[in-house]
């Protein structure tokens, strides 16, 4: 059995190692350095397994490349959402650069769908967003949709860069990305490049109870 | 303070214990001890059928109990049930114990009273669990019951105060094990608190013919009414033993736990200060008093007031000895503080009558003042406890309860049953632990079809066009399933999940259903 699994994370990482050498290999890319909170909660349930659900494999993420000159572009920035006055914390919190997973570091909005969106000042390139909504607890958040657009109320231009409502039942399209269990790296989500000003996050509810939460997004691009 | 103002704040206390009682009683989803329970009253219901089980689910009197309040709402079968019906009648048996307090006015007094009405009506421990359909607030009730009617059968051995007794102790009896602590604590205090007078106490005339009678009455209605449910109404004569039979079950249960074990500071932890995920939740003020009660009720006591000091003594000695053996068992779940709480909400507003009694008037002011806004606290945390954070773990007073995630898989099903042709009559296999399946009996008791295993093996259980899986059968199922079904992962309680499978072409039709993508949508 142990040989088995042996074999198989060698495989795993023999499969994916042509594909990072050829990221890394792109002189117009660098790897993207994050600053991740300490984890809050010990034995991920690696035992669960999921066609819909991200496998967990318990090892650190791989590196992740970006393109050169990528900087945090929402740190500090404007935070509204569809509760503008959430139950617990502020809205700031969530761009405030604090990424712990303790009491005090969270923003909790009610049940049902629920957004929040960040407003990065003008549009920008996106190579990478970040999303923790609450790491200290093994927890599925369900309908995580992220969305880019240029118009403030999302009613145009929009690009869905991420969306894992493969039920629809938040009403934003058939999704086919995976659902993941949170954990204090958080989800990295890649954008592909798509443009816009503001980056909009929906969830709809957990494993755990009705309600929405934040502890931080971060959404990084160039600058221009 | 005088009756009609008593009269006044138990009215308010009883209006503010019903709102917060009543509020919204299907937010919490079941717990699973609550689903068991009512497919259990519901076999009652269509059967007319109840055997005592020895072994688990306690006393019998939750059930029969449920059956007028069923009627009531024209529901005859487990199908027809819902969570108003079962969870109004522990609704019921907490107000009931509220109403208890106004027969303790003239023996500790009326300021006691209308403070133990106020905080029986707002705490939150007392609000939440009156609100879950689990034997708690009717052992509450009934043991309180019990406390009041044996003292007064001690300062008047009359009959009627014996028989009183009686029916209070044959119904804990019959309501929960843990009867054999609250009883003889009862017994214990109200001797100790007599005793505890000296030269002031009264003679008690134990030996008497008529004592003798009486308690034999007392004695006598407690064993017909236990016998009566015990036996199913007198239907099932043998199962009167069965409570004997299973008392190795809890003892051993209680003190050697395979689970639910904690320390002995858990119940008072639980009501001191919990802070969890950004909440923090306190019935501190109640323990306060009830130990400045306790502490001034065995203070020396005042010549011209007996009647008090017994009562206080009694009380308060009858809440530490019963908060102590509870404390002492390994064996602990956060519903058993109910019937030793209500006592000490009773000592609790006899300690805030002795603050205010103290001759400097702006002291009993401010004091009340206080009091007043630590009690709308309190029904501020209770409304959020019993609705707001209902299910949520971060709520002291849930513990291993159904997330509202395993309420949407239920619905899950039900909508893909709409679209099956055979409609509620699908075949659904569930195939998880007992442990894993509960409350899905309740949320699928519409649905005739619904098998449940424990393992896979079974190719019946394969057959469905909707399989729930714990985690643990899921690498079995998933190579019988394959890609056939899709999957969906559900929480059944925080960090217990289950997954759903659902036959391929019964999904896609479900999808059919729901609107097409929005803009941007890939």
């Amino acid at each position: 059995m142990i040989k088995r699994t042996l074999a198989s994370s060698l495989l795993f990482v023999l499969a994916l190692a042509p594909l990072a050498a050829a990221q890394s290999a792109d002189p117009n890319k660098e790897e993207l350095k994050l600053k991740l909170p300490k984890p809050m909660f010990i034995g991920t349930p690696t035992n669960i397994k999921s066609a819909n659900l991200e496998p967990i494999t318990g090892k650190p993420r791989p590196p992740f490349f970006v393109p050169k000159g990528t900087v945090l572009l929402s740190l500090k920035k404007a935070v509204t959402a569809s509760d503008s006055a959430p139950v617990i914390g502020e809205l700031d919190m969530i761009t405030d650069g604090e990424k712990s997973g303790g009491d005090g570091y969270f923003v909790e909005f009610g049940p049902s769908t629920q957004w929040v969106q960040v407003d990065l000042g003008a549009p920008h390139p996106l190579s990478a967003i970040l999303l923790w909504h609450y790491h200290s607890q093994a927890r599925v958040y369900h309908d995580v949709v992220v969305q880019v657009s240029d118009d403030a109320a999302f009613k145009s231009g929009v690009t869905t860069v991420y969306n894992n409502d493969h039920d629809n039942s938040s009403k934003l399209g058939v999704g086919k990305d995976k659902e993941y269990i949170e954990v204090a790296e958080g989800r990295l989500i890649d954008p592909k490049g798509a443009k816009g000003r503001y980056v909009r996050f929906y969830s709809n509810g957990n494993t755990t109870n009705d309600l929405n939460h934040y502890v931080e997004i971060e959404v990084y691009g160039l600058p221009k | 303070m005088t009756g009609v103002r008593v009269g006044a704040v138990v009215a308010l206390a009883l209006a503010a214990g019903l709102w917060l009682r009543l509020a919204r009683l299907d937010a919490r989803p079941m717990h699973h001890d609550e689903a068991n329970q009512a497919v259990k009253f519901g076999t009652l219901l269509e059967t007319g059928e109840y055997r005592y089980d020895a072994h688990d689910h306690h006393g019998p009197t939750l059930y029969y109990l449920s059956l007028p309040a069923a009627w009531i709402r024209g529901q005859r079968t487990l199908a027809s049930l819902d969570e108003s019906t079962l969870r109004g009648v522990t609704v019921v048996f907490g107000t009931l114990t509220l109403l208890l307090i106004p027969c303790l006015t003239t023996r500790i007094g009326a300021t006691a009273v209308a403070a133990s009405a106020l905080l029986m009506a707002v705490s939150p421990v007392m609000v939440f669990y009156s609100r879950m359909y689990i034997q708690e607030s009717l052992f509450a009730c009934f043991t309180l019951a019990f406390a009041i009617a044996v003292g007064c059968a001690m300062r008047s051995n009359g009959w009627s105060a014996c028989v009183l007794a009686g029916v209070a102790g044959g119904l804990a009896v019959a309501t929960k094990e843990t009867s054999v602590i609250m009883l003889p604590s009862a017994l214990a205090a109200a001797a100790l608190a007599w005793w505890s007078l000296g030269s002031r106490r009264w003679p008690l005339s134990l030996g008497g013919r008529d004592s003798r009678v009486a308690v034999l009455a007392g004695l006598a209605a407690a064993v017909f009414i236990a016998g009566l449910f015990y036996s199913s109404f007198f239907t099932n004569p043998s199962a009167i033993l069965e409570p004997f039979r299973g008392a190795r079950t809890y003892v051993d249960r209680g003190i050697e736990p395979v689970s639910h074990g904690h320390p002995w500071y858990y119940y008072l932890t639980l009501l001191t200060y919990v802070a969890s995920g950004g909440l923090r939740w306190s019935e501190g003020l109640v323990v306060l008093l009830a130990l400045v009660g306790g502490w001034m009720a065995w203070l020396p006591p005042d010549p011209g007031d007996v009647e008090r000091t017994f009562w206080g003594r009694y009380l308060s000695a009858y809440t530490a000895l019963a908060a102590v053996a509870f404390s002492l068992i390994p064996y602990k779940t956060p519903w058993n503080i109910l019937p030793f709480y209500a006592g000490a909400i009773v000592v609790a507003g006899i300690g805030l009558s002795r603050l205010i009694d103290v001759r400097r008037r702006a002291l009993a002011v401010v004091v009340t003042a206080v009091f007043l806004g630590a009690t709308v606290q309190l029904a501020w945390q209770a409304r959020r406890a019993a609705v707001t954070y209902a299910a949520d773990p971060r709520n002291p007073y849930v513990y291993a309860q159904t997330v509202p995630d395993a309420v949407r898989m239920a619905a899950r099903i039900r909508e893909l049953a709409a679209i099956h042709p055979d409609g509620l009559r699908m075949q659904v296999s569930v195939v998880a632990s007992p442990y894993e399946q509960w409350p899905l009996p309740w949320y699928l008791r519409t649905m005739p079809n619904v098998g449940y295993w424990v393992g896979t093996g079974d190719p019946l259980e394969l057959r469905s066009a909707v399989v729930v899986s714990s985690v643990d059968n899921m690498p079995a199922l998933d190579a019988a399933l394959g890609e056939r079904y899709v999957t969906t992962i559900f929480g059944l309680r925080p960090e217990v999940f289950l997954t759903l499978y659902v036959e391929r072409d019964l999904w896609e039709r479900f999808l059919a259903r729901t609107p097409a993508a929005a803009p941007g949508t890939p």
